[in-house]
């Protein structure tokens, strides 16, 4: 694909009037060829970063370790690991737990201020996006690290609790529990929602809410048979782009989780780390791949059930 | 234009959506650039990188070092020596690195090493020679392993917080009054070792699947009691500063440095004896910046990082003269002596283990801190 483009260039700076031949001329004629041709950087980028990763992972799923280099024989001993050892099963529940939590706090929390800016703001609408999505010019590092000085020990909000005398002692389990984990999970990704949902929001037609207040519909009635099944798409794009990459996340639970709030991303970091064990490590991360696919399926199919239901 | 006159300006109509968006842009093109042009600055080209755990990467320990050359060597920190072998077996070249004692024979054995020519290091005829005789560190070509610190494993604890029942001992760590207020090392490097000691196992049977069912079942019974596992001796120390720990297993470091801040905390001697070691440094086969390597290894051999490491982080140095800065009652007070073989045999010293064992070890544990 390269070449063809380079060549097409080569007869443009010729200057040369002429009808194309060859290899350009099939280039300007097939649209198919030219849609590649445009595709192409991104293609290469998603052959190189994604296709081939991923089918290395998938062959080396099917390896074991034989010390410290790979045993190359196909089998699906770590599978069957998976599926007998309680391990894997209990670590994987308990990451959908945490980032399904997440997800739905986070989405709830969000709908609101989407909709705030949709419907109620008139003047300097980008602004006020800008101004929520003003957390996120930092790095997810320091976000979850701020939250450590929030929730800790000796943090905001238990040093503030305590001058306020609400407590006697500081909550311990604000810092390295499963709360920690979603909390900060919440705020961490509140941009991916807040986003989604405004655009789907913002696309609803008003005159559709005037007509069902003209019907007969109250503000609540009006929500949830317009604004609500109209933002669906809105509602499912965040839930997505929160609850697969939080699924996997592993610097929040390794610095906010202490020993009950590990997650399946840390146990992949350690096979790849100090267990040593990279065909495991490639196993944990495709059957999270296909587990997350599954969940997926199933929600979407709820939501489109559901949304039948209410037209 | 500041910031705020944008905004007025957009505010007021004098500036188009459009040409603000492009000063957000020319804002945002800025602040990404601006990390990159820096780290360009500081990693300069042809200086020596040194993987090391945290807390060795200080001006401190570099004072000749920085005369010769002007800078600092460039860092990379690990958090296990267990992880920085992994790392370094993928593929990652660094010049100088620093395992201890118990991963020697593995870190020879993965031949990404050289040996060191120990007569380009101008400190060596300092450094003592007991810690240099390590099982299989001698080879033609000079040693392996220019030992560098030596220390221990133990309780660091509040005097004030922690009320110890008769003797100090590994117990403490195990103790239910203090149920989730105790800290641990998570690197099975140290805690699985200390669980050794802690489960009456003889490190001579360390290998036995009796050894891995005894530690394994006192590890379990102390994790319920364990706030955090952590790699990151800061978290440790911060935690018993504020009392949201009231003991945790650190290397000397983490006591000697809180003390120095004044908070009320001892290293414990425990009577089962602590945990000891020898960490030093070795140079990988492929260090692109050979000569700087030595210059590293001859800063941290010196005496002037010597007394940074005994009077500030309390662990013991190899070069002898190191301690001729300090009386005797300074060192005891520390748990140190100028004869170290007689402190590491009092203890446990660790031992080098077979890659079986570390791999067996290290995915046990991290099975057992996960709650299985």
């Amino acid at each position: 694909m390269a070449e063809t483009s380079l060549s097409s260039g080569q007869i443009e700076s010729d200057g040369d009037p002429a009808p194309r031949r060859g290899l350009a001329a099939l280039f300007y004629r097939n649209e198919t060829l030219r849609g590649y041709t445009l595709m192409s950087p991104t293609l290469v980028i998603l052959t190189i970063g994604i296709i081939i990763p991923l089918a290395i992972l998938v062959v080396m799923s099917f390896w074991t370790r034989d010390g410290f280099g790979f045993d190359t024989t196909m089998t699906t001993a770590n599978y069957e690991r998976i599926w007998t050892e309680p391990i894997f099963g209990a670590l994987l529940q308990r990451s959908f737990w945490i980032s399904g939590v997440a997800t739905v706090a986070t989405v709830v929390l969000c709908y609101p201020m989407a909709y705030y800016v949709a419907f109620h703001v008139h003047r300097n609408k980008i602004l006020w996006i800008i101004l929520m999505t003003l957390p996120f010019w930092t790095s997810y590092l320091l976000r979850v690290f701020a939250w450590k000085v929030i929730l800790g020990y000796e943090g905001v909000i238990n040093s503030g609790f305590m001058a306020i005398g609400w407590i006697e002692a500081p909550l311990e389990f604000l810092l390295y529990s499963q709360t920690a984990v979603i909390i900060t999970l919440a705020h961490a990704w509140a941009a991916f929602a807040i986003l989604p949902l405004y655009v789907s929001l913002e696309k609803i037609d008003k005159s559709l809410l005037e007509a069902a207040t003209d019907l007969g519909d109250g503000p609540m009635a009006r929500f949830f048979r317009i604004t609500l099944p109209l933002s669906m798409p809105g509602v499912i794009a965040a839930t997505f782009l929160i609850f697969i990459p939080t699924t996997g996340d592993y610097i929040t639970p390794a610095l906010l989780g202490g020993p009950d709030g590990k997650m399946i991303g840390n146990f992949i970091q350690i096979q790849f780390g100090a267990v040593n064990n990279w065909p495991m490590g490639a196993t944990l991360s495709i059957m999270l791949m296909l587990w997350i696919a599954a969940i997926a399926l199933v929600f979407l199919f709820v939501t489109r059930k559901v949304q039948e239901k209410i037209a | 234009m500041d910031v705020l006159d944008q905004l007025g300006a957009v505010r007021e109509g004098k500036l188009s959506r459009r040409k603000f968006t492009k000063g957000l842009l020319a804002a945002g093109v800025g602040m990404a650039t601006m990390p990159a042009a820096t780290k360009r600055a500081m990693a300069a080209d042809g200086e020596a990188t040194y993987f090391t755990w945290g807390g060795y990467d200080i001006p401190e320990l570099f004072v000749p070092y920085q005369e010769k050359h002007g800078v600092l060597p460039n860092f990379s920190i690990f958090g296990g020596s267990e992880e920085a072998l992994t790392k370094m077996r993928g593929g990652f070249v660094v010049d100088v690195s620093h395992p201890c004692n118990a991963g020697l024979t593995r870190w020879i054995q993965s031949g990404l090493f050289q040996p060191i020519d120990t007569s380009r290091l101008s400190n060596w005829a300092d450094v003592m020679p007991a810690l240099v005789d390590l099982p299989g560190n001698q080879t033609d070509g000079g040693v392996w392993l220019a030992p560098f610190d030596w220390g221990q494993t133990s309780v660091t604890y509040r005097t004030d917080l922690f009320e110890v029942e008769g003797e100090e001992s590994w117990d403490m760590l195990w103790d239910q009054r203090y149920a989730g207020r105790l800290g641990s090392l998570a690197s099975g490097g140290d805690a699985w070792w200390c669980g050794a000691i802690k489960a009456g196992v003889d490190f001579d049977d360390l290998d036995t699947d009796e050894a891995f069912e005894k530690i394994a079942a006192v590890m379990r019974e102390q994790r319920p009691l364990i706030r955090t596992y952590t790699d990151d001796t800061t978290t440790l120390e911060q935690a018993l500063a504020s009392g949201e720990m009231v003991a945790a297993m650190t290397w000397n470091s983490s006591a000697t440095l809180l003390q120095a801040e004044g908070v009320p905390v001892a290293f414990a001697k425990p009577k089962e004896g602590a945990l000891t070691w020898v960490c030093g440094l070795m140079i990988h086969k492929d260090a692109p910046n050979i000569d700087r390597a030595y210059d590293v290894i001859d800063s941290l051999l010196s005496v002037e990082s010597g007394k940074f490491m005994i009077s500030d982080y309390g662990y013991g140095h190899s070069n002898a003269k190191s301690f001729d800065q300090f009386d005797e009652a300074t060192l005891a007070s520390l748990g140190l002596s100028k004869n170290p073989i007689e402190i590491l045999q009092a203890g446990h010293f660790q031992r080098p283990m077979s890659q079986e064992w570390e791999t067996r070890m290290n995915e046990l544990f991290e099975q057992i801190k996960a709650g299985f």
